[in-house]
């Protein structure tokens, strides 16, 4: 009587321990050896295990020059950021949901809507933003599907796509129901930066990726959350960039700022100004204005009066147009520098013949000359009818980059997040090479933007033969003795 | 016994108890531990709150509600099934005058479980200013929620609710995380904004920030709290005890104390929440352990964590960063992700990513003691 009994239980202990279906080959095209290696690792721990996996470790944070570090003179008691951050929980053991799945599901937040942002404090001015976004990561979702959708079950990937209301903090709310209700495996999202910092506290709750495209704000970034990643160059890389050909290259002594009064325009400028005080130019005159105005000449003429060398401009592409146009009407023909918003048809629109020569921050180079890069245009055009712009080309990457993460690590957010997390290559994004850095931020190579006969020309550093700024590769001050550390 | 039959000094290397030293005083260490998952009767091992309210431990988990009878050992639950407004609680407080248990709820707003029935309240009908909810605190009559979007104050007597905001107080970002009240005191944990504190009887705001104002950076440890991006606090004998997932800090209203994994016992710098028993004693919730400091004059330390491949774990007794002792302490918590916790007289309760301790402190000490062959 105990024979049959244990014939039937190791029967049933060999059908438990079946190795799975072996993966397809476009998956296993997916997946090169360091990709491989970390997916073993992370399917061989327990729920009380931490996987041995090499954490990016960097000497210097966000590439920063040492003359522009804050409190440059001292070594900080503690420099945070420059350690990748572990996921210790135990979401890696959570198992795969049943056979009756029809769809993986992927997040889209994003402000496609018109609505009322905190931020601004009145109407959100970025929906034409949050369509891009959308369509891209749209277009990255149907091409995976036409590819066969998610390859282990051979059922299609879902977008679940909701508007980024900044209205009470809705985007937190929004978070809530993907992970919870809608039961999404990553999200991506937003533009707002406000919004995004609340979306983020919940996905780290939560348990979930999310994966931004659209804020160039620095400090969303800096927060410290495993489940925190963002693929487009930001704020900071783009200021040490402007900063760097203001300065360094032009010496211009006397600058002054104009930004709209909301997060993008105060975070955006906040590295411009550091920079600059640091390299011993501060800023003259900082002058925030309410968006939505037609009129800036009462902050215009403040910044006529300080007899400036060149104007910085952050806040949107209306903005910028509009106040370029009145600056110019009343005589201030000083260089024009802005952030990356106003490279776009709306600023070059109102603008007209004044936008030539204005120079912007940009986060990649859509000259680039990349089969990848006509073929998301192609397609992307084909599908929408439309030009691809930063929005839509940054959303496209980003969606690729987590379908292809999920792809790899089936249907677990902590794998989906460790696939990411520890990706050891750039992703060959349409938009330029990805890097992530050890807070998980794109590291990659960013550019300026100048209008040039009528149309924008997009020039990196070594184009143009910016100075760039001594980056140390290990700590420059020992603090028990004061001395500086040679440069290795 | 257990302790003096499994203790394994590992002092050595500082020659702390050189044999012409006098004896080494020392923590109390727990070493008496029970364990409650879902394998007994809770609804969830993820467990994000946790507040003792004398026999009854509440238990807020990711998917319902649960209340422990410490005398049976017998646990009950609610989930949405139930009337649970929503599943994910996170804060939970209870109301000394009436007993009610007032729930935070991440993402279905703020719930009170009176008489056996839930009432419910939301942005969309009443004065709480957004529906995810990371904690809840009681005052007097109040009942104060940090939220995602602001704190909202409601007063249970006349129904009155206030909103705070950056609009009304100094919130240079809006996004709570945590909130605490004691000593005419409420103590709001605001991401990116540092910590707030409401006078009760002056209605003034006081804020404090780190002074570096640098998210990258801390420039000098004890100038001010550690990062902006705090996470909790507690408030306990006139001192401040915050908690980021930056490293910690304590402010006793003159000096300012900085605590990093790279100066002190504290198991990690990410740091899920706080619970402070006295000015001298916190708990800190973090990602890889439960670190105590059990005296604060001599930064002296217990971490807690788990062997990742069997259930029994080691206690870890440092001074700064040097190592005291390391005690065998059989089992111990059930996960080393540390989410929250209480202090229940001389025990303690954690809860963690993947069930609940309770750690039973019978002959429980303050401070440090000449411990001779066992505690």
């Amino acid at each position: 009587m105990r024979l049959p009994f244990a014939l039937l239980a190791a029967c049933v202990v060999f059908a438990q321990q079946k190795p799975p279906a072996e993966d397809p080959p476009e998956l296993k095209a997916l997946i090169d050896s360091d990709t491989a290696e970390v997916l073993r690792r992370i399917n061989a721990v327990g729920p009380y295990e931490i996987p041995d996996l090499l954490l990016k470790k960097e000497q210097n944070y966000a590439n920063t020059p040492a003359d522009i570090e804050p409190y440059g003179a001292v070594k900080p008691y503690k420099e945070f950021f420059l350690l990748q951050m572990e996921y210790a929980g135990p979401g890696r053991t959570i198992p795969e949901p049943g056979p009756d799945l029809k769809t993986v599901k992927i997040g889209f937040i994003g402000p496609i809507m018109s609505t009322v942002s905190v931020a601004t404090g009145g109407k959100s001015h970025e929906e034409a933003l949050g369509v891009k976004m959308l369509q891209g990561a749209r277009l990255a979702i149907e091409q995976a599907n036409a590819r066969g959708g998610y390859l282990r079950r051979k059922i299609p990937f879902e977008m679940v796509t909701v508007n980024d209301n900044g209205l009470w903090g809705a985007s937190g709310n929004e978070i809530i129901n993907m992970a919870y209700k809608d039961k999404v495996w990553a999200i991506l999202g937003t533009i707002d930066g406000a919004n995004s910092h609340i979306a983020i506290r919940v996905a780290l709750k939560a348990e979930i990726v999310m994966l931004n495209t659209g804020d160039t704000d620095p400090t969303f970034i800096e927060t410290n959350i495993p489940w925190v990643m963002r693929v487009i160059g930001d704020d900071r890389q783009q200021s040490y960039l402007l900063m760097d050909y203001i300065i360094r290259k032009m010496n211009y002594q006397r600058i002054g700022i104009i930004r709209s009064s909301n997060r993008y325009g105060r975070f955006g400028v906040r590295e411009v100004m550091d920079t600059a005080r640091r390299l011993q130019r501060p800023v003259l005159l900082e002058m925030a204005y309410k968006v939505g105005g037609e009129d800036y000449s009462l902050q215009l003429e403040r910044l006529k009066a300080a007899n400036l060398d060149c104007v910085i401009h952050w806040g949107d592409a209306r903005e910028s147009a509009i106040i370029l146009n009145q600056m110019r009407k009343m005589g201030m023909n000083q260089p024009y520098f802005a952030s990356d918003r106003t490279v776009s048809p709306e600023f070059t629109d109102l603008a007209g013949k004044n936008a030539d020569g204005v120079m912007c921050g940009y986060p990649w180079n859509p000259d680039r000359q990349d089969p990848k890069l006509d073929e998301f245009r192609a397609a992307f055009r084909k599908r929408f009818g439309q030009e691809a712009e930063t929005y839509a080309a940054h959303g496209y990457d980003g969606m690729n980059l987590l379908i292809w993460a999920t792809q790899v690590a089936g249907l677990n957010r902590a794998k989906i997040r460790d696939i990411l997390a520890y990706r050891s290559k750039p992703w060959p994004g349409v938009t330029g090479d990805i890097p992530f850095s050890a807070a998980l931020d794109d590291l990659g190579e960013v550019f300026l933007a100048r209008r040039e006969n009528g149309a924008w020309k997009y020039h990196s550093r070594e184009d143009l033969k910016v100075p760039r700024g001594f980056i140390p590769a290990r700590d420059r001050v020992d603090r028990s003795t004061g001395t500086i550390v040679p440069k290795p | 016994m257990k302790l003096a039959s499994t203790a394994i000094l590992t002092v050595a290397a500082a020659g702390m108890l050189a044999a012409a030293g006098p004896p080494e005083k020392l923590p109390y260490v727990y070493t008496h531990w029970k364990q409650f998952t879902v394998a007994d009767g809770l609804p969830n091992d993820h467990i994000f709150a946790v507040k003792v309210d004398g026999p009854r431990v509440w238990i807020g988990t990711e998917n319902g509600l649960a209340m422990l009878d410490k005398r049976t050992g017998k646990i009950k639950t609610w989930t949405e099934k139930d009337g649970l407004p929503w599943r994910v609680v996170t804060g939970i407080a209870v109301h000394p005058k009436t007993g009610d248990v007032w729930l935070a709820l991440f993402g279905g707003g703020l719930a009170r479980l009176s008489g056996g029935r839930f009432d419910h309240w939301h942005q969309l009908n009443s004065g709480l200013v957004n529906d995810v909810v990371y904690a809840v605190a009681i005052e007097n009559d109040n009942v104060w929620a940090a939220t995602t979007a602001g704190a909202s104050r409601y007063n249970t007597v006349t129904g009155e609710w206030t909103i705070f905001t950056e609009k009304n107080s100094p919130m240079e970002e809006i996004w709570n995380y945590g909130v605490n009240y004691a000593d005419g005191k409420v103590h709001l944990a605001v991401w990116g904004s540092g910590i707030l504190e409401y006078d009760i009887a002056t209605g003034h705001w006081k804020e404090y920030l780190d002074p570096d104002k640098e998210m990258e950076i801390d420039l000098y440890r004890d100038d001010g709290i550690v990062h902006v991006i705090t996470t909790g606090v507690s408030y306990i004998d006139g001192a401040m005890w915050v908690s980021t997932y930056f490293g910690a800090s304590r402010y006793d209203g003159r000096h300012w104390r900085g605590y990093y994994n790279q100066d002190s016992g504290v198991p990690s710098d990410f740091m899920n929440n706080i619970k402070a028993r006295s000015g001298n004693e916190a708990w800190f919730c973090t990602d890889k352990g439960l670190g105590a400091i059990m005296d604060f004059p001599t930064n002296t330390w217990v971490a807690y964590t788990r062997d990742p491949k069997k259930n029994t774990g080691i206690a870890v007794v440092s001074r700064d960063k040097q190592v005291l002792e390391t005690v065998d302490t059989g089992l111990s918590v059930p996960h080393n992700f540390i989410i929250s916790a209480d202090v229940d007289g001389n025990d303690v309760w954690i809860g963690t990513s993947k069930g609940l301790a309770w750690g039973i402190g019978t002959d429980y000490y303050p401070g440090l003691r000449e411990r001779g062959g066992a505690q």
